[in-house]
């Protein structure tokens, strides 16, 4: 009796050793990069507390980060939070299989109204909008809006729009001519001086590449004028509030996310700074303060886009010289333009979340309050 | 204690026969866990690697003419990436994309060439057609011969990938960070991956700049053309990007990974290459640095566009593409 009840154990633990053995090479799985499923940001306390409030987006969710704690607001399709001038209201994509619509949000995430009206019964005429951005009065709303080409309908170039907040879309009208079949204009950012800059696409004769260039333009239907060159393929601008520096994302036509800022004077850039080169960075957004810059950048083995804080040293030469525009003809572009300049000492950038998953085509909206 | 004693006592009778048995027990317990857990590796890779029946005869005979290579010879191999959707018999698809990729173990350089799918060409079966039609026509063996016979190159290995399959190996992988060259937009996507309707078309938007995409976001990245002034060599310039960042990714896969690997390429995945050169591969995948890439893409310099049989179709300037393509391919 006993040797056949030592007999049943010893075989019991043989297969449990077995399904041990499955168990144990399944617990070898790299973890964060197969099947990986990012936490959500009320579950995380961020390492590092910034100051005031920050509105992101991550997985068609909109949390609000404050107090050094993340909230979600919104769930459903949104992305690209933006927030009023007077930090009342928020404007955000809404985004479904075929179109998008910018819709009016309280600071709690509840619809107040929907801005733009972009589906359709036929597929082929619905429309995107996308980077939405207030003017500084908070009176317009600038963003990205795909035109139908009645010549082409294969053709699709993002065109920037602007429409007051307080009225319809119909009363919308172009800022921006796309060049064509590059996939047009985006990231709007309007000035006090009623300017705007913004991302305009192009394709190189040269290399038969796409590059982008930050360009300003004076007003509605001009041709404006490119603020970087196109090797340097410069895009998302991030004006500091004191409407001084930009910053902005350079890839130089690789698979790299450089941080840059330049000092600008309203109409031209000075010499473009690298702060960050080591890191995939995406999206800035400086603090209310115009002290640091918020950005995200893809970490570790998942490659998931984070929330980083960079403090910005006080720049070399802070006023730009007229000679260090770019041309205003992105064909015809051989004027110099401002160089990259190496900063004096490496910056330390502070990672502020860990495990999520930030949508790197939407800034973070930062206010003071 | 009593208890302790008559374990000690059963213990100690046993003869050396039965602990071995014990011992060989669980050797095999153990053994049959991990052949479990690797089974779907197993029979993924038994199915899908080492078709030689599939590389064209004349390859084959060289092959089988000359002695097995090093590990670390250089060899050529043609990716083949098809729509694996419900528009076709699974064996008679188009290919969307033909990259021929020289690998160098030795000297951690890869080379890659995109072969526009519209490249108007003889094809190995018979007749001239788009270079996309080689592999509807007659399979891997097709496709190979007809791009050895046009571009005097031999390939040694091919490897084919459906649609799905890159999908769910993305997804697998927990996305891919890309920069996004461009806003990609197309209002006449085809809706043909798992759809209940395959001839429906949807529209599509990636937004420009660094991101981390999802299969279906990659898929859509690599796959529109309709509004890219570059048309097909956008969309090549795209696919070869993707294929780096899904490269970059491979670095953090572990063998434990390769079930769950096997079950989402069940069916979507081929390749001639045996285990043996795959297991050298994988090393040299992620040694070479992203700057030791050298992608080329045959531009429109390259080709001129014509209407050929009502089709919009590429004719090749074969004086200038043979002189780029043996600069890396032999």
């Amino acid at each position: 009796m006993m040797r056949r009840g030592l007999t049943l154990i010893v075989l019991l633990a043989m297969v449990a050793f077995g399904v041990g053995v499955y168990a144990r090479l399944a617990s070898f799985k790299t973890r964060g990069v197969v099947a990986a499923s990012p936490n959500a940001p009320p579950r995380v306390s961020p390492k590092f507390r910034l100051p005031g409030t920050m509105f992101l987006a991550q997985g068609g969710s909109i949390y609000r980060l404050q107090d050094g704690l993340f909230r979600q607001i919104a769930t459903g399709n949104w992305t690209q939070p933006v927030l009023s001038p007077d930090h009342s209201q928020l404007v955000a994509v809404a985004r479904f299989a075929d179109e998008s619509d910018l819709y009016l949000l309280d600071l709690n995430g509840n619809i107040q109204r929907q801005l733009t009206h972009n589906a359709s019964r036929v597929v082929d005429f619905d429309h995107w909008s996308f980077y939405p951005r207030f003017s500084p009065d908070g009176q317009t709303l600038f963003y990205s809006w795909d035109p139908k080409n009645q010549d082409n309908l294969y053709r699709v170039d993002l065109t920037i729009y602007a429409m007051p907040v307080a009225g319809p879309q119909s009363r919308a009208r172009s800022w921006t001519e796309p060049y064509f079949w590059t996939g047009g204009d985006v990231q709007p950012v309007p000035l006090r001086s009623g300017s705007l800059l913004y991302t305009k696409f192009d394709i190189s004769d040269q290399t038969n590449q796409p590059y982008s260039r930050i360009w300003l333009t004076t007003r509605a239907g001009a041709v404006g004028k490119a603020l970087t060159l196109p090797q340097d393929n410069c895009a998302q601008p991030a004006l500091s509030p004191d409407e001084t520096m930009l910053a902005m994302i350079c890839t130089a036509g690789g698979q790299t996310g450089q941080l840059v800022v330049a000092p600008f004077n309203g109409t031209t850039l000075g010499p473009l700074r690298h702060l960050i080169d080591g890191q995939l960075c995406a999206a800035p957004a400086w603090s209310p303060d115009g002290n640091g810059l918020a950005y995200f950048a893809a970490t570790g083995a998942s490659g998931h886009f984070q929330l980083f804080y960079l403090a910005v040293p006080p720049a070399p030469s802070p006023s730009p010289s007229a000679s260090t525009a770019a041309s205003s003809s992105p064909k015809t572009s051989t004027t110099p333009s401002a160089r990259p300049t190496p900063s004096p000492a490496p910056l330390v950038p502070v990672q502020v979340s860990y495990d999520l998953d930030f949508d790197a085509t939407a800034a973070p909206a930062w206010s003071a309050s | 204690m009593i208890g302790s004693r008559r374990g000690q006592r059963l213990v100690a009778e046993l003869p050396i026969t039965t602990m071995v048995l014990v011992i060989l027990g669980f050797v095999i317990s153990g053994s049959l866990g991990a052949f479990a857990y690797f089974l779907p590796a197993f029979m993924t890779a038994f199915r899908t690697t080492g078709q030689k029946s599939d590389i064209p005869v004349a390859s084959a005979t060289i092959v089988a003419a000359t002695p097995a290579p090093a590990a670390d010879a250089p060899f050529t191999v043609l990716l083949l990436g098809s729509d694996d959707d419900q528009k076709f018999d699974p064996d008679h698809v188009l290919t969307q994309s033909m990259i021929l990729v020289r690998v160098e173990p030795a000297a951690k350089h890869v080379t890659m060439l995109s072969i526009p799918r519209d490249l108007w060409v003889p094809l190995s079966t018979g007749g001239s057609a788009k270079i996309d039609a080689a592999y509807a026509y007659g399979g891997p063996k097709a496709a190979i011969a007809t791009v050895e016979r046009d571009f005097h190159v031999h390939i040694d290995e091919y490897v084919w990938i459906g649609l799905r399959g890159l999908t769910r190996m993305i997804d697998l992988l927990g996305g891919v960070d890309v920069v996004t060259s461009n806003p990609v937009l197309d209002d006449f996507y085809p809706n043909d991956v798992d759809s209940r309707f395959p001839y429906g078309i949807t529209r599509v938007a990636v937004l420009p700049g660094p991101q981390h995409l999802n299969g279906k976001m990659a898929l859509e990245y690599v796959r529109s053309r309709h509004s890219d002034l570059r048309g097909d060599f956008g969309r090549s310039f795209r696919q070869q990007q993707v294929l780096l960042a899904l490269r970059a990714k491979t670095k953090y896969l572990s063998p434990a990974d390769l079930p769950d690997l096997a079950t989402v390429l069940n069916g979507e995945f081929k390749t001639s290459m045996g285990l043996d050169r795959i297991r050298h591969l994988l090393p040299v995948a992620r040694q070479v640095a992203p700057e030791a890439v050298t992608q080329i893409v045959l531009v429109s310099g390259y080709t001129s566009a014509e209407q050929i049989d009502g089709q919009y179709a590429l004719v090749p300037i074969w004086a200038r593409i043979l002189p780029l393509v043996h600069q890396s391919f032999p």
